[in-house]
Order: structure tokens, then sequence, then C-alpha cells
């Protein structure tokens, strides 16, 4: 059982504060992924966790016990570094035995727990090589190694994957969800990719400006973003978000220069004033026009199973939809766009959700 | 007329190896001519025209600096002077001294001022202020000080003593083992540290199994380039040690000091000699150069 | 008494004092590593150079020839010999021409090699920097002379300048003219001649890291200018100079620093001469003290020497300081990520 709460976690630098009362409990054998963009207090939190960075204020425990006064080395964690952080002048079978070589744990099983870490994440043909001689995805499988052949309790995980190329993201990602699924064990990664965080996480946690903004599953996240950030944040292609203004005309409406959306039913009370319309682009439908408010196509994107069309608008940013496959749309077809009233997001002149 | 790119390529290559012919000649010919002037008979050394290369080639002059030194005292032209000479020339107990004091300096300089480029670089235990003026032990004129030095040196007992010149090349060379040994652990990233922190490795066995082993090769640049600074001194052992401590530069000296006539071949012999460690220590380290003067400014 | 309540938590005030435990262990033991670290070399300032410090000052203050205190080898005795003067020395100093002569001789010295060094080491370094063929090579004899002790250079130059010297002959076959000039015994030459060893020797210094500047200047913003169509010169001027600025003050005033305490090579060539031609400041202090046997007068002059020094030392530290701190801003790295 191992499970990691932080309590009013802070942390100031000078006089920014990186993060701010920080609460947060880590069950044991979560999938637990801090999200947010640079500068979001996610990676001081994880340091912070490890015992690399002195909180302010705050506590941190381990399994009930606080740890604060600990050694990072007293804390039963295993680390993995964005850098991979491998040591050059050791092999990749020393790199692997170094944390064992450090427990004092014998020879015999040393050799014996390296082969079977090797084997787990299919490096076995790399022992006998340097860190310098194997490849991004190979170091980072070796770092991995590292970590794992210690078996901690608690794995974190600083942006393992950033320094890779796309294709070696998917591949890796796929193999920490698997080495998660077989450990059963604590994860906690850190990541600025909200596609990351959406595949890898049993809960996600979203920063901005040190401090939580939701927390949840993926799903929740996707389809329930509490304010325009979040909403925002997740999602590829992103939410189509319009500012303008919501008013009252006999019966609710969205406006703003290039739309207008009459708001479902269970909008009828919303208050007039500035705010955001939002909705994702797989919800946006798409018809033949039809006598209505039409617009045209502009630029057309297909990617193979779906295809992106894109819509100028007064705005800086295009308006998307998604339409299925290899129906056949072409730049400069006028076509007609509705939003179903269960998908709209409408948040506040802040930035906060509005419901129903 | 207007030439093309290759041609204007052409031109600047050839006018790049003109010039850098013209200054490897002036950088060649002293070094050619203490090398060649060496091996010349004594008629040699002042003949008009002069011998670029000499066709009765000699090791007369190495024998006489490095094993007949005593005889060369007692030659015709120095006979006057007597006794005194006999006593003069010492070249391996100078060769010894040098090696001696300016390996002990160096390793000393090494060893402390890498523990503390160590503490500035990870724990800022110097302000970048303070890490500056510590290259004022090596910017003040040692003129200025060495006369109390060596009356000081002479009450404490360090006067003409190999301690003595240790303890002053030691804080002479000082800034320099700081600061290049400092650039060195720069390059060690954070994370190496933390990782093998995080693995359960104490401070001591992170710095002697991660750090060392990672900044061995800059530590042993950082050694020799001291060491051509300090073999090469000249003023400081001049001043407080040369009658019972000679250092090699001093020795060389003494053949200029000795006669009134010159003896051109000896002292070509003996500054070969002299040189050759040097040369062959720096170009050794020749691509850690620039790190030893650029005190943070060459950034990679 | 703190309580713990039911559920584990325990009070905050024990919390606190836990956690500043560890951050306070930490502080002390930096503190001790660094006292532990700066202790031999305080300790060996402490006893060499703060009581030499003393001395100075003292001998400056006092009057004291060697030859007062006779033969006695006792240390008292020269504190004994000696006679206070107050401020004697020192306005001596400042009406002593031969010091002023001697001041403005060090400074045109060390402008001229500074310079010397720096138009060479940079000439060739543009020449160099970008590989070509034998590059290595030409780097490799370029740095020679900078490996080659002081006192070396002095020698083999006095071998090259002589009056039948290789120079000279080499001078001679080049104009048709028998030329014996006397590069090292013509007082309107002899500053100049060892202005031309130093430069000999020391090019290599501003060569090696003006190299090594522009070896790491970033590509990009040169290739940006060019394809905006600026020309070679006008990229040398408004984008290497001002990038290599750092490194160019770096090679100026270290070299500069370092001509003016020059003593190796003019010293044992011509020991201030021929007249007074090449009485650098750190010759004639030599000479006052070593030769004369004036400590006082020798104390009095170092110690004015030490002051005008330090002064320039430090205004070359406040700058290099400066450009340091604006390299840095520069290459600023982003704020670490969380």
């Amino acid at each position: 059982m191992s499970r990691i709460e932080l309590t009013n976690l802070r942390k100031e630098y000078g006089n920014v504060v990186a993060v701010n009362d920080l609460n947060l409990t880590i069950e044991d054998g979560e999938f637990i992924v801090l999200v947010g963009p640079s500068g979001c207090g996610k990676t001081t939190t994880l340091r912070m966790i490890a015992g690399f960075e002195d909180p302010t204020a705050g506590e941190i425990r381990l399994d009930g016990s606080i740890v604060n006064d600990l050694e990072p080395r007293d804390r039963d964690l295993g680390m993995v570094f964005q850098s991979h952080a491998l040591f050059p002048h050791k092999n990749v079978a020393d790199n692997i035995v170094f944390g064992l070589r450090m427990q004092k744990v014998g020879k015999e099983e040393q050799r014996r727990k390296m082969h079977e870490v090797a084997e787990l994440v299919r490096i076995s043909h790399l022992l006998a090589k340097m860190p310098g001689q194997c490849s991004g995805g190979e170091s980072q499988r070796i770092a991995l190694a590292r970590t794992l052949v210690t078996e901690p309790s608690n794995f974190l995980l600083d942006e393992p994957l950033s320094s890779l190329d796309a294709k070696l993201r998917r591949e890796l990602r796929a193999e920490c969800d698997r080495l998660h699924e077989q450990l059963q064990k604590t994860f906690v990664y850190v990541t600025h990719d909200q596609e990351e965080a959406m595949t890898l996480a049993d809960r996600i946690v979203v920063m901005d400006a040190g401090e939580i903004v939701q927390m949840g599953s993926p799903i929740d996240i996707y389809s329930n973003p509490v304010s325009y950030f979040v909403a925002d944040f997740f999602g590829n292609p992103a939410m189509n978000l319009i500012e303008g203004e919501f008013v009252q005309n006999g019966s609710a409406e969205f406006r703003s220069d290039s739309f207008t959306v009459s708001l479902p039913e269970k909008y009828k009370d919303i208050s007039p004033g500035k705010g955001t319309f939002g909705i994702r682009p797989e919800n946006v439908q798409v018809s033949k026009a039809n006598g209505g408010d039409t617009r045209n196509i502009g630029l057309v994107e297909p990617l193979g199973k779906d295809t992106l069309l894109y819509f100028e608008t007064a705005a800086e940013r295009p308006f998307v939809a998604i339409v299925e496959g290899t129906e056949s749309h072409s730049s400069g077809e006028p076509v007609e766009l509705s939003f179903p009233g269960d998908n709209m997001f409408l948040f506040d002149g802040t930035g906060d959700r509005i419901r129903a | 007329m207007s030439m093309t790119m290759t041609q204007k390529r052409n031109v600047f290559s050839v006018f790049r190896y003109f010039v850098l012919t013209i200054w490897l000649l002036i950088v060649a010919f002293p070094i050619f001519w203490m090398v060649s002037t060496s091996f010349k008979p004594d008629r040699e050394w002042f003949s008009w025209p002069p011998v670029y290369i000499t066709e009765n080639a000699t090791l007369q002059n190495y024998l006489t600096v490095w094993t007949d030194f005593n005889e060369y005292s007692t030659n015709e032209e120095t006979k006057e002077l007597g006794q005194y000479t006999q006593s003069l020339q010492r070249p391996w107990e100078a060769l010894g001294n040098s090696t001696l004091i300016a390996g002990i300096a160096t390793l000393l300089a090494v060893l402390f001022g890498s523990v503390l480029a160590y503490g500035v670089s990870r724990h800022q235990i110097l302000s970048e202020k303070r890490m500056f003026q510590l290259l004022m032990l090596r910017m003040v004129p040692p003129i200025v000080l060495i006369a109390p030095i060596s009356l000081w040196y002479r009450q404490i007992g360090l006067l003409d003593s190999i301690p003595g010149l240790v303890i002053l090349y030691f804080l002479t060379s000082l800034p320099y083992a700081v600061w290049m040994s400092k650039s060195f652990i720069d390059e060690v990233p954070r994370e190496m540290e933390h990782a093998a922190e995080i693995l359960g490795a104490s401070r001591w066995r992170t710095i002697w199994e991660v750090v060392l082993p990672l900044v061995r090769s800059g530590l042993v640049a950082t050694f020799l380039f001291i060491l051509i600074l300090t073999w090469s001194e000249y003023l400081l052992a001049l001043l407080l040690s040369k009658t019972d401590v000679l250092t090699l530069p001093i020795e060389l000296s003494k053949y200029q000091g000795s006669t009134e006539g010159r003896v051109y071949g000896r002292q070509a012999a003996l500054s070969v000699g002299i040189t050759i460690p040097l040369v062959f220590v720096g170009l050794l380290i020749r691509k850690h150069l620039a790190r030893g003067f650029s005190f943070g400014m060459v950034r990679r | 008494m703190t309580a713990t309540t039911l559920n584990g938590q325990v009070d905050p005030p024990q919390n606190i004092k836990a956690r500043k435990g560890r951050e306070a262990n930490k502080a002390q033991g930096i503190r001790r590593f660094k006292w532990t670290v700066l202790s031999p070399f305080l300790a060996l300032m402490a006893f060499i150079l703060v009581p030499a410090l003393l001395l100075q000052v003292f001998f400056s203050f006092f009057q004291f020839s060697i030859f007062d205190a006779g033969d006695s080898d006792s240390f008292m005795a020269y504190f004994e010999a000696s006679e206070f003067v107050g401020l004697d020395l020192f306005i001596d100093v400042f009406r002593d021409n031969r010091f002023g002569a001697a001041i403005i001789r060090s400074l045109l010295f060390a402008t001229g090699a500074t310079l010397g060094c720096f138009v060479f080491g940079f000439g060739l370094a543009l020449l160099m920097y970008r590989p070509f063929r034998g590059q290595a090579l030409y780097y490799i004899f370029f740095i020679l002379p900078m490996l080659t002790v002081p006192i070396v250079i002095a020698y083999t130059g006095e071998m090259i300048l002589y009056q039948n010297g290789p120079l000279n002959d080499i001078l001679s076959r080049l104009s048709g003219l028998r030329v014996e000039a006397q590069f090292l015994y013509k007082k309107e030459v002899a500053l100049t001649t060892i202005m031309a060893l130093e430069i000999w020797n020391w090019t290599p210094f501003s060569f090696i890291i003006m190299m090594a500047g522009l070896a790491a200047l970033p590509k990009e913003p040169q290739e940006a200018a060019k394809i905006l169509g600026a020309s070679k010169w006008r990229i040398f001027w408004e984008i290497q100079v001002p990038l290599l600025r750092p490194v160019i003050m770096l090679a100026l005033i270290l070299r500069f620093l370092e001509a003016m305490a020059e003593f190796p090579k003019t010293w044992s060539l011509l020991q201030g001469g021929p007249g007074s031609a090449t009485e650098t400041i750190p010759v004639y202090i030599f000479l006052t003290t070593w030769q004369y046997f004036d400590i006082s007068y020798g104390a009095a002059l170092s110690y004015v020497v030490l002051v005008l020094m330090m002064g320039i030392v430090m205004a070359g530290i406040y700058l290099l300081r400066r450009e340091k701190k604006s390299l840095d801003e520069m290459y600023m790295a982003k704020p670490s990520e969380g």
C-alpha cells in the first residue's frame, strides 16, 4: 500500500509563487498525470515529492508518514528524467545495476534482476553498449529499466517522452501503459502534452499558475471541462471557442461577429453579458446549404479517416469542423452548420463554465 | 567584371594560405633558430653571414649543459671566476626542483580549486563577485609584494625553500584552477546527480561515481594548463630562491649572466630542454586551452 | 504537548519545525563545507600575504636600508634600524620623474602589446575559424609561442636580433644592402622590440579565445542576416562583433593586465636599458629594491603601484563582470518547466 498525500503544499521562489497551497491525494496503484502549460508548477510539485526541492510550506506524506525531512534516496521512489540522465561513462548494464549496488544487493541477485528488467523493457540486446551508442527511444527504455530494477513503490516521471519524436512517443506511451498494468505501482507523470495525459492517466490533474484547476478521469476532463482554460487545453483539434456575448432577446442567444446561436432551453435564464461559446469540432454538424445561414468552406484537410473543414471567422482562430471519412466536401462549397444543444459549452466573462 | 562565387572563394583561399603561411614563418622561425643553434659548434654562433643549418652538427652544447657543466665552468673564458662558477650550473637539480615545485603547487591548486569550484557550481558558496575578485591573486603584479614577502619568508624560514615557492605558485594559480575546473563541472547536468541520488547514492558516492569520472579529463587538462604557467615562472623564483633552490628558468638565466661573452649554443641547448615538456603538454591539451582563459565568456 | 488527531494528522507547529530542520541542516552543511574548503586558503592569506602587506606599509613609512642593519641577521634589527619618516617617501615617489616615466613607459608598452596581440590574434582567428585543409596544423603552430617559457623567448630573441644575427641577414638579402640594425641596444627602438617579443609571445592567447568565441557564435542570426541581404562586412560589424564583445573585452583586459606586469623578457634582455629606455614599472621597482637595496623607497613605490594596479584591476574586473552579466541575460535559460 502506498499513497502520496500533499497537504497545503507551497513553493515560493523569491516572491514568485510556483505552487500555491496544493492539496492532492494519489491512491496506491493509480496512474496520475499532472498536466499544464510551462510554468504551471507541475514539475516543481514533482520535484518536491522527489525531495529535490524543499517546500516553502505544507507537507508531503508517503504511506501516511511525513517525508518532508527525508532525503530523496530514503523516500522509496523511482524517477525518470526528461533528459534520461543516464551515466555516460557506464555501460547500459552498469547503469541498470547502479541502484541495486547502492542497496548492497548481492552480485548474483543484481545480475538476475538486471536481466529480468531488461527483458521486461526489451533492451537485452543493449546491455553491453554505452549510453552514447543508443538512440533516444532506447535511452528512455534504459532509464525506465534503471528505475524499475530497484522496485520502488512510486514512480515519478518528469516529461519522459518530450525529447522523442512523435512516433516513438506513441510507442513508448503504450509501453508506459503496459508497465503500469503489469506492475500495479503508483505512477506520477508530468507532461505538457494533453494527448499523453488523455491516453495514459487514470486521473488527470490539470494545473495552471501553481494551482489545480480540475481533477478527474480523462473522459470527465474532456467532456466536462470546468473552465475555458481546460476546454481549450484538451482536445486536438482544439475546441472551437468563440468570444461574444449572451443576450436575452425573448429567448437566450449567443451572438458574435460571425455566429448567432440560439441557446437551448436549459440556458433560458442565462445572464446577459460577455462570454464564450464553445463546441468541439466533432460535434459540429455540417449539412448541405438549405436556405438557412450558409457559409463557405475555407480549407479542407483530409486526415484519412476524417476530414477537417476550416471556416474563416472574424476571430483569429478559424472555426473547425470534423466530418467523417470520405464524405466529399470541397473548398468554397456553401454549407450550413448546426450545434447540438447537449454539446455546447458556455463560459462567462471570467472563463468559468456556465452550467444550466 | 564580377567574379563568380567559386572564383571569390578561390581568391579568399589563396589569400588565407598566404597570410597564414607568413605568420607560420614568423612563429616558427625563432623556434627553428633555437633548435638549429643548439646543434652549432662554438665558431658558428656569431659568424657572418649567420649559419642557418649547420653542416657541423654537434651534440656538444647538450652534453655541456646537461652533463659536463662543471667542465664548462672551468673553460678558458670563465677561469678567472674560479671556484665561484664551479657550483653555478646545476641543471639536474634545477630540473628536479622545477618538476617538484610546479608539480606540487599545480596539484594542490587543482585539488583545492576543483572542490571549491564544485561548491560554487552546485551551492553558490562564492558569489560571482567573489569569483571575479579571486582573479586579483593573479592580476596584481607580484613585483609589488615580493620585497616584503622575501623579508617575511626569511624570518619564517621559507626563503630559498621549496615550500616557499609552492605556496606562492599555489596562490597565483588558484584563480585559473577554480575557473577552469568550474567550467567542466558546470557541464555535468544536475539531473545526472539527482538520478544517482534517487537511486540511493549518498552525496560522496555521487561525487565519486558520477561527477568525478565525468570531469576527470577536464581536471587533467586544468592540471596541465596550470603546469605550463608555473613551469615558466621567473620573477618569484629569481627573487625568492635562486641560491639553494634553483628552477630551470633561473638555471638558464645564469648562462646569460655568468660570462662576458654570450654562449648562444649552450643557452639554446638548455632552452630546448626547458621548452620540450611544455610544448608536449600544451599540444596534449590544445582543445582545452581556450577554457583556461575564457572565464565563462565563451558559451558553447 | 502537541496533539495527534485520530486520522494521524499532526499539529502544524511541529511540522513547520521539522521542515525548517531539514532546510536549516542543509544550509548549515553547505556553510560548513564552504568554510572547510576556504580555510586553508584563508590561512595562507593570513600567514603569508597579510604580514607581507603590513611589512610593506611599515617600510614605506620608516626609512630603512639594508646597509643600516649592519651584519645583524635578526629580523628585529630591521625595525631597530628604521627611522620614521612619515609621508616623506610618498612625497618623493610623487616627485620622482623617473617613476613617472616608468609609468608612461609601462602604459605605452601594455597598450601597444595588447592591441598588437589582439589585432593579430583576431585577424588570424577570422581567417581560420571555418574549417579548411591544414587548419589543425596551423593551429598547432600558432599556439607554440604561448607554450614557450618567456625567458627562453628573451634569449632566443637576442640571438635573432643580434647585430650579426639572422634577422639583419634576412633584411640584407631582401634589400640588397648591408643592414646592421640594432634592435636591442638603441634607445629609440628597444621598447618597441620588447613589445614585439611580447606580441609574439602572447598573440596565441588572443588567437585561441577569439577562435573559441567565433566558433561558439550561433549560426542562425548570421544566416538570417545573409538572407536579409546583409554584406559580409555588415554581418561582421552588426552581428559578429556585438556577440563577441565579452570575449573581445576579455582578450583586451587580461592581456593588458598581464602586460603591465611583464618582467622576465624586459629584465633578462635589457635590465631597463639602454639608458632607461625599457625601464617599466616592474623593472624600476626591481632596480630600486634589489640593485640599490633601497627597501623603503621600493616599498613606497610598490605601495603606490599596488594601489594603482588594484584600481586598474578592479576596473577590469568590473568590466568583465558587466560583460558576463549581459551574457548571462542573453543566454538565460527559460524558466524551468512547471
